[in-house]
């Protein structure tokens, strides 16, 4: 009945076609195209050396033996760096995080804290020399509870200077980064309205991203003195202007330069590595290069936010849902990037799912500790506040009695509804109001329940005693960039041959996006992919783009190549019809040539190519033109999830069996990526949910610090994930897309709790659910019983 | 990792000689060593001693010191004396490409924690042949350790033995929350734990109760995987709590016993 | 000291320390085609063969590769191809990053086991950790790689 039929959906040509990823045998070749492959033979080692507590004041710092030792270049502490507070977060400007951090700082706030630097002509030397340094540190005592953390006589950060960009409940004596609460109608009265009545509350880890490349930078001063850096980052621009600031440096002076990244996930959108680099080359004038361990990547970048979810649902007896109230704790680490943002998307893209509650309220703190930051992550938010929404979904259709499909299908959004959710909360802002024009969730769901083989009177079944089999879903919404505020642009220039250069400043990190983005543009110009030539991005050379977060590149950098090729194709028969003396309405472009409607003149986009480069006079001219997308809204993507898993009761062991994610991407660019982008999202969220987990000792050291400490999912680890992407256009989106980055990871952590629930009638709240955990509920359980 | 100096012999007695007169480390497959921050003054290379061997010697299987888990997993020999065991045992870790340099002589001198060989060698009632000359039983080296310097020439495995290999991790192939091995030698059961998380232990209490009989009842395996709980201290880690441990030892041994008497 | 190791078939002396792990000796010998995710020898990225065995190269010492025969993917280019083209039919290459040790685990399993089941192929491969595809599609190309030589 929510069937729309679909709108102005065309046949394509080269989008929605699974097209080869343009660098996939040149990155499997393992050509040099990542940046520590790239790194000039004469460039310093550079060597962080940092805090062994969790939190201190260094009381000095002697580099005396240090820097005897033949072959260190410098060492670099605090009292070199600009005393600027800054935020190491990508985001727009102004930043919805706090400007809480100084490059090299007095204190330290977690273990892995930068506290020196030390460059050196190789690397065994700078580790040496790293190692020679003498800190003496003021050990003080840690908050290390982010239950405990709000108002503790105990403060993060006590310094002067720091301060928000604009409000956004910044309380650092409080140990407060950020606070938000808004409500919808009164959400007490609803709730003591309603005959039917849940309370729940989960707890999500931090969890790693794991990109497989550690994070790697280096820097040169090129020969006209500027400072160009080379790294792994999700966001160039951003990058620049962050680090004009650390370094108080005219942002003209500074180039960044991304070549092939080795994934991302969120955790290369922060100026992780890049100020260290630049300190050292600055102060030398010799290239400096820095690439991290992985267990320096697992101790001073970011984890995801921990959060602690308590939801409150009011319903009627009919199912009928009328109040949602979702407070959310959220643990920034020491660090407030991306707190206030990652918190407010736990209610901003969770909430609209069920758009007509009569009333419904949304707040919390984002508290410091002294831990590792937490940044920007695959699912941002989204993942924690529908991992709690979820999972009281299900309690409350067990309290009714009812189908959790059929709960979710009477209460959740349709196309062609809104959710005052969307006008209210943006991020770190106000929203915008919009209308979902686009929403397949209901076909997501149908297909969804098929290929698990839903079966409503048959949720558990024993295939061995001991042994269960159960199944469990939930369903999730994410956004497609940030309305108002995220921005791409694309050029794109004829070559003499009739190719195209294609230029974006969207950030390929390993998505395909320079793929897609050529799809899109060869698609409107009418030719073939080879004859897209895409280069990704270069501050000095590509144009602007925000970078690869927000699940925006598909949308707003996908728009952007739209705009930028229906231009080119304008100012081509503009120009030819110029030459023909005839009216641009008489010139038809086809088949990568022009001709005249009456057919008597006729000329190849080859041959132009070269006659407006060599042979046309006065009147030649490079064709090229630039264009920028910014989206009025961010049309969500939608996935119902099922998950089937294997439950040992005696050992609390937990498997995947199969896991179906149905979802609604708008129109997939290429089918093949934008389905990988939801299998490997899904799996990234079936580790968060059962196997990864960032632990701390007691005093605060990282006990999860490689890959032996902190296992990710193997190929051996899940049964199946099967994925299909619905029929589905977004008018909005270019080519009827929206995004497909974010979406796959967020209904894991929900759906497996909920098949838990359904195996064993115990509600598990801590992530992730490993056998110990799941053992004990049982053993609870049985006990109470 | 730093290697100050670096010796390769061709005998295990200069091996010996080296660690002996010189405090030599010895380099095995080299796979857990790299984790030590503090460097090795003189490493002695094991390589080319000729260790690489899985043998019949007629009454036994001989293993050399620096064969691979690669090797013992894809061993027929082993296969036709033990059927899945090592496979089982040794495959959940990590990878090929790391199993291909993991060395048998390496594990069992280092008495590791984690490990799943020494539970299944300890469970097979292994014995080890240290350098210069001392034949041990190999669950009584894992528990006591040796007088340094030796050096593990090679194990020497009873023919004729069933065991059975029973593990949980969290991944596939993380460490082992905890493993069990069990094995009938034909004349007495043998009960392994390891990973719990220190060291391989056996539960004397435990095999003491299953007796001589190879085919105890339901009942008896039950009582004697209680016991072995019982008898096994276990503690805590990331990967699990102690109670956990405890809850899940006897569950693994039932099963593992169970695999055994069919 | 001074290691002569055959790479790819090309004799090339080096100079290396004794602690050396053999992903360093390549890097800096300029084939940065291996590459270092992990350090633990968890992720395979850094795979390489050593006389035509995988091996990974972050816990291998160098000076043990005297001798010996070291293959990259560059020294496999031709089947490393033919394999791409499968797993870029699947849009399975993504960030790329394990892609080479990836590959030189499929053309050593191609090799080492004959007519492999599914779950053969997931136990050979557990060791080459990938975040970006969730696997399936790896295994999609996989099975069509190995099918084509049936054909």
């Amino acid at each position: 009945m929510h069937e729309a039929p679909m709108r102005n959906a065309p046949t394509f040509s080269v989008v929605a076609h699974p097209h080869k990823k343009v660098d996939g045998e040149g990155l499997m070749l393992g050509r040099p195209a990542y940046t520590d492959d790239l790194v000039p033979s004469n460039a310093l080692h550079v060597k962080l050396v940092r805090s062994p507590h969790a939190f201190a004041r260094i009381k000095s710092i002697d580099a005396t033996e240090a820097l005897k030792l033949p072959g260190v270049a410098c060492v670099l502490t605090w009292k070199d760096c600009p005393r600027i507070p800054i935020t190491r977060a990508g985001q727009g400007n102004p930043e919805p995080s706090p400007h809480d951090r100084f490059i090299l700082d007095e204190y330290v706030r977690y273990v892995g804290d930068e506290a020196a630097v030390v460059a050196a002509e190789d690397e065994a030397t700078a580790e040496k020399a790293a190692s020679l340094l003498k800190i003496e540190y003021e050990v003080l005592e840690p908050i290390l509870d982010f239950e405990h953390a709000k108002d503790n006589p105990i403060i993060i950060h006590p310094e002067e200077g720091i301060h928000e960009m604009f409000p956004i409940g910044f309380e650092p004596k409080r140990n407060i980064a950020a606070a938000y609460h808004m409500e919808v109608g009164d959400v007490e009265q609803e709730l003591a309205a309603s005959p039917v009545r849940v309370d729940t509350v989960v707890y999500t880890q931090a969890q790693n991203h794991v990109a497989m490349e550690p994070h790697a930078a280096f820097s040169y001063l090129d020969v006209q003195g500027r400072l160009t850096i080379v790294t792994s980052t999700q966001n160039p621009w951003h990058t620049r202007r962050l680090l004009g600031l650390a370094l108080q440096m005219p942002l003209r002076s500074i180039r960044i330069v991304k070549p092939r990244v080795g994934g991302g996930f969120g955790a290369k959108q922060h100026i992780h590595v890049e100020p260290y680099v630049a300190l050292v080359t600055l102060k030398t004038g010799r290239p400096a290069r820095i690439a991290l361990t992985r267990r320096e990547v697992f101790e001073s970048t970011f984890t995801r936010h921990q959060m602690r979810v308590n939801i409150r649902l009011g319903a009627d007896p009919d199912g009928t849902l009328r109040a949602i109230d979702m407070q959310v704790l959220s643990n920034t680490g020491a660090y407030g990037e991306h707190a206030l943002t990652t918190f407010m998307v736990a209610g901003s893209k969770t909430l609209p799912l069920y758009n007509k509650v009569k009333a419904v309220r949304f707040g919390g703190d984002v508290v410091y500790t002294n831990k590792v930051s937490a940044g920007a992550f695959r699912g941002y938010g989204a993942i924690q506040g529908l991992t709690g929404l979820e999972s009281a979904i299900d309690e409350l259709a067990h309290k009714l009695g009812v189908s959790p499909v059929e709960l979710r299908r009477k209460n959740m959004i349709h196309e062609g509804e809104t959710s005052e959710v969307f006008r209210i909360m943006g991020e770190g802002t106000e929203g915008v109001a919009m209308n979902i024009e686009s929403c397949k969730l209901e076909e997501c769901i149908r297909r969804g329940k098929e290929l698990i083989g839903w079966n409503d009177e048959r949720l558990v079944w024993e295939v061995a005693p001991g042994r269960v089999h159960a199944l469990g879903m939930a369903i999730a919404m994410q956004g497609s960039g940030i309305p108002m505020i995220d921005m791409g642009s694309a050029r794109i220039e004829l070559q003499d041959g009739g190719f195209f250069k294609l230029h974006v400043g969207a950030t390929d990190i390993g998505t395909g996006s320079d793929t897609i983005l050529a799809q899109i543009a060869a698609e409107e110009l009418g030719v073939d992919m080879e004859d897209i030539i895409i280069h990704s991005s270069d501050t000095d050379h590509t144009p602007f783009d925000v970078g690869a977060y927000a699940s925006s590149t598909t949308y707003v950098s996908g728009s952007a190549v739209l705009k930028a090729a229906a231009s080119m194709r304008r100012k081509l028969i503009d120009t030819v019809a110029m030459l023909w003396n005839v009216s641009p309405e008489d010139v038809i472009y086809e088949d990568k040539a022009f001709r005249t409607v009456d057919g008597s003149r006729h000329l190849t986009l080859h041959d132009f190519s070269y006659d407006t480069l060599y042979h046309n006079g006065v009147r030649m001219q490079t064709i090229e033109v630039t264009e920028s997308f910014s989206g009025e809204k961010s049309p969500p993507p939608y996935l119902a999830g099922f998950v089937e898993i294997e439950l040992d009761k005696e050992t609390g062991k937990v498997d995947v069996v199969k896991y179906v994610g149905v979802a609604d991407v708008g129109t997939p660019i290429n089918p093949n990526l934008a389905k990988i982008q939801i299998e490997g999202g899904l799996l990234q969220g079936i580790g968060m949910a059962l196997y990864e987990d960032v632990r701390y000792s007691d005093k605060g050291h990282l006990l999860s610090h490689n890959l032996m400490t902190y296992a990710i999912p193997s190929r051996e680890d899940v049964g199946s994930i099967v994925v299909e992407l619905v029929d589905s256009y977004e008018p909005s989106g270019p080519c009827g897309a929206k995004s497909a980055g974010e979406i796959g990871i967020d209904t894991p952590p929900a759906a497996i709790a909920n098949a838990i629930r359904n195996a064993t009638g115990v509600r598990l709240t801590h992530l992730p659910f490993t056998p110990d955990k799941v053992l004990a509920a049982i053993k609870a359980a049985e006990g109470a019983a | 990792m730093e290697i100050k100096e670096y010796v390769r012999p061709s005998s295990l007695e200069e091996a010996y000689q080296l660690m002996r007169t010189r405090h030599a480390t010895p380099l095995g497959g080299c796979v857990w060593l790299r984790m030590n921050a503090k460097p090795v003054a003189l490493g002695v290379d094991l390589a080319s001693l000729d260790l690489d061997y899985i043998r019949d010697t007629g009454d036994m299987i001989e293993i050399g010191a620096m064969t691979t888990y690669r090797s013992l997993e894809t061993s027929n020999l082993l296969a036709k004396q033990y059927g899945k065991l090592f496979p089982e045992a040794l495959s959940h870790i990590v990878g090929v490409q790391l199993r291909a340099t993991i060395s048998v002589g390496g594990t069992v001198a280092g008495r590791y924690g984690f490990s799943d060989l020494n539970t299944t060698l300890s469970a097979l009632g292994a014995k080890v042949v240290l350098y210069p000359g001392t034949i041990t039983d190999l669950a009584t080296f894992i528990a006591e350790g040796a007088e340094s310097p030796f050096l593990v020439e090679k194990i020497l495995l009873p023919k004729g033995v069933r065991g059975a290999y029973q593990q949980i991790r969290i991944t596939r192939n993380d460490f082992p929350i905890l493993n069990v091995a069990v094995a009938w030698t034909g004349s007495a059961w043998r009960v392994a734990v390891g990973s719990r998380p220190a060291a391989t232990r056996l539960c004397h209490a435990a095999m003491q109760m299953l007796g001589s009989d190879p085919c105890p009842s339901d009942q008896t395996i039950e009582a004697a995987s209680m016991q072995a709980a019982e008898e096994t201290s276990v503690g805590s880690d990331i990967r699990a709590s102690h109670d956990y441990r405890k809850a899940v030892l006897p569950v693994l041994i039932r099963r593992a016993l169970l695999e055994v008497r069919g | 000291m001074i290691v002569t190791i055959t790479i790819n078939g090309k004799k090339e002396s080096l100079q290396i320390e004794p602690g050396d792990m053999l992903v360093d000796t390549l890097r800096n010998a300029g084939h940065v085609e291996v590459k270092k995710g992990c350090d633990t020898g968890n992720c395979g990225v850094c795979t390489v063969l050593l006389d035509g065995k995988p091996i990974r190269s972050c816990s291998f010492l160098a000076v043990r590769a005297e001798g010996h025969e070291i293959t990259t993917i560059q020294g496999v280019a031709e089947e490393a191809r033919r394999f791409a083209d499968f797993l870029n039919r699947e849009g399975a290459d993504q960030c790329g990053f394990c892609a080479p040790g990836f590959a030189l685990t499929v053309i050593a399993m191609k090799r080492e086991l004959k007519n492999p089941t599914e779950e053969e192929i997931r136990h050979y491969l557990a060791g080459n950790l990938c975040r970006c595809t969730g696997y399936e599609s790896q295994h999609r190309a996989i099975r069509n790689y190995l099918e084509a030589d049936h054909a």
